[in-house]
């Protein structure tokens, strides 16, 4: 390589590794930090940490346990509130919202994946994936379209009057992955999705991650202790000790 | 739009905890029971009482007693009330009415070890049943006027030694009234009683020349106030006129107004019991689905949205066990009560009286039952913070 080359030598962020389409910063996250105290005991979990994703990215997070990941993930999606610093996730600034007002920008928002799936067991796949669009002014019929849509997505559509215990933890993860679309979200995040399932079944939650980003340009963040599912993603990032690396 | 969580997650979670729903239901059902069974009983003791009288009819008293049993007048004074403008004559131009004494008698009560209970005995002039025309023999006969004959109401037939046809009993010592018949008068209080001839009663008692009370029909209700304003203008006799039914009225108000306190108080005393139920059940289903709730908050559903949600929940559990006790409680409408009047001192046989009003409130108590015990679980549930509530 010249030295020209080496000066015009585009960044991480502007090109990703190829997979999906990366564009302006959809989430910025400036001097965060997060503490709890333990009676008098003081917990940094994130100390100062900048983190900037772009938009249609596919990012992949790793660390230790106890690194702070799940703190990391449940702050960009607006599930709990920085101790320190801003944070900006598709133009809303999550500090400054009340409680209620971060639950409806969740609901247009974010699409949840857990790694215990947490589908409602009295409901029906369809009607778990149909939960989501409540909190929409859609009527029933278009919530039903929209619901089934999502579970043809996954592959799912002959299962959607099975309840969840009837389906496999494979099956299950897929629903969730269907209520987390359906509302057509900006951004996905999913902690650990594959922790629980064998690499089969693994691989395929890893393959429809893969086609909502590519196809559907949504931005995934996406804990994970498994190589392989970090191998998908168009960015790595390791936590240590609550600190970017 | 609602923004709510859909009920049928409420009504599934309840179905699928089958036995902690049913047990619950039940406790409330109880209590829902027991208050629609005192309010229908004290609605009975009412509508028995009260369809006593008829707001065409007069029923004259010595002023300033309260009841037929504590009033006293003279014989003579009868025919001046019975003279007295709108009362009711007949095709010979009698009018229709009469003077009547009452007294108690102590009755062994049959089906007890030698229990005893008082019986309300009414002396009636021989045109009783004219100006009673509710009234009417159903079995026997009628009683031959100026005999020791008696007719028996039906509400008392056999329940007292000597009460029933061709049996008798002793008024006094070697005073022995004949019964001869049963009479039926609209399921009122007239039921519970014995009517025999008056100068027999008269006699037996040594109060000849005295009446407790003059009955008199009235041409239309809206001549009481002209027969009352006669009546009651010479002070000198003394006498009050009511409408018959107003004086029932008030005969069973102090019997039903206690029956309706002490079954709301049992109802409400039973009900903390229930409602202590129903929280410790929400409770035990907040904290059993508090994944499920962490995971509603996440997806977005409000602090309300879940409060609602549980709340929902309790007061539809409750709800249907109000329904279960409501319903049981129709049953007790086959049911005859018999029970002391306290202010008569006479024992009464009632009827448990449903009504839409009376089941439709005891329904809405068990509801409230559920909305208030539900209440502190539905307020932790809608506190669950979604983080701690998945990771665990
Ligand atoms: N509510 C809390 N109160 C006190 N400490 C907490 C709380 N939540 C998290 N922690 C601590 O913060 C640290 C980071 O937790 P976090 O769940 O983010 O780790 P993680 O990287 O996701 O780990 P794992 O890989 O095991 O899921 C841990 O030490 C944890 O004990
Ligand atoms: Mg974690």
């Amino acid at each position: 390589m010249s030295d020209d080359a080496k000066d015009e030598a585009p960044s991480d962020e502007e090109s990703g590794s190829g997979n999906g389409s990366a564009g302006p910063p959809i989430i910025e996250l400036k001097g965060i930090g997060k503490t709890y105290y333990r009676g008098k005991e003081r917990l940094d979990v994130l100390k100062d940490l900048d983190l900037t994703i772009a938009e249609g990215s596919f990012e992949a997070l790793m660390g230790p346990s106890g690194s702070g990941k799940s703190t990391l993930l449940n702050l960009i999606a607006g599930l709990d509130t920085a101790s320190t610093g801003t944070i900006r996730v598709a133009g809303a600034d999550l500090n400054a919202m009340s409680d209620g007002e971060r639950a409806k920008w969740r609901a247009s928002t974010i699409g949840f994946v857990f790694q215990t799936y947490n589908l409602m067991p009295v409901l029906t796949a369809l009607e778990n994936v149909e939960l989501p669009l409540l909190l929409t002014n859609l009527g029933s019929a278009e919530r039903k379209t929209r619901a089934k849509t999502a579970l043809k997505v996954v592959g799912l559509e002959d299962r959607m009057d099975h309840h969840p215990r009837q389906l496999s933890g494979g099956q299950e993860q897929r629903v969730t992955i269907a209520r987390a679309i359906v509302t057509d979200p900006k951004i996905i995040v999913a902690d650990e999705p594959t922790g629980d399932l064998d690499r089969e079944n693994a691989d395929e939650i890893l393959n429809l991650l893969d086609k909502l980003n590519q196809e559907f340009n949504k931005t995934i963040v996406m804990v994970t202790h498994d190589p392989a599912a970090a191998d998908r993603a168009t960015q790595l990032r390791q936590l240590d000790k609550g600190a970017l690396k | 739009m609602l923004f709510m969580i859909p009920l049928s997650y409420n009504v599934r979670s309840l179905l699928v905890r089958k036995t902690t729903t049913v047990a619950t239901a039940l406790g409330i059902a109880l209590v829902v029971f027991v208050l629609a069974s005192s309010l229908m009983l004290a609605e009975g003791i009412k509508k028995t009482m009260v369809s006593a009288g008829s707001a065409s009819t007069g029923l004259v008293i010595r002023k300033g007693s309260d009841t037929e049993l504590s009033s006293g007048t003279e014989q003579k004074n009868v025919a001046l009330v019975l003279a007295a403008p709108g009362v009711k004559k007949d095709g010979e131009g009698t009018p229709i009415g009469g003077g009547e004494i009452v007294i108690v008698a102590a009755l062994d009560k049959l089906g007890t070890d030698g229990q005893v209970s008082n019986v309300q005995i009414r002396g009636v002039p021989g045109n009783v049943m004219k100006y009673r025309p509710n009234a009417r023999i159903v079995d026997g006969r009628p009683a031959q006027p100026g005999t020791n004959e008696a007719v028996v109401g039906a509400g008392l037939r056999g329940r007292f030694r000597g009460l029933d046809i061709g049996q008798s009993f002793d008024l006094r010592k070697n005073r022995p009234l004949n019964i001869v018949g049963v009479y039926e008068a609209g399921g009122s209080s007239f039921e519970s009683e014995v009517w025999a001839d008056i100068d027999t009663l008269r006699n037996a008692y040594g109060r000849e020349g005295l009446v407790s009370s003059i009955t008199a029909q009235l041409e239309s209700p809206s001549k009481f106030d002209a027969f009352r304003g006669a009546v009651e203008n010479d002070k000198q006799i003394g006498l009050e006129a009511q409408r018959e039914n107003a004086y029932y009225e008030k005969q069973s108000e102090g019997t039903s107004i206690f029956i309706t306190a002490l079954g709301t108080l049992v109802a409400v005393f039973f009900s903390i019991g229930a409602m202590i139920g129903a929280m410790i059940t929400m409770y035990a289903a907040v904290s059993q689905r508090s994944r499920e709730i962490g995971t509603l908050r996440a997806l977005g559903f409000s602090k309300f949205a879940v409060l609602f949600s549980f709340l929902f929940e309790a007061f539809l559990l409750a709800v249907v066990g109000g329904l279960v006790g409501a319903v049981a409680s129709i049953g007790m409408s086959f049911v005859k009560f018999s029970m002391m009047n306290f202010t008569t001192w006479q024992e009464i046989s009632f009827n448990f009286e449903a009504t839409p009003g009376i089941l439709g409130s005891a329904i809405l108590f068990g509801g409230l039952m559920g909305v208030v015990g539900g209440f502190f679980p539905a307020v932790r549930a809608a506190q669950t913070n979604p983080i701690s509530a998945m990771r665990a």
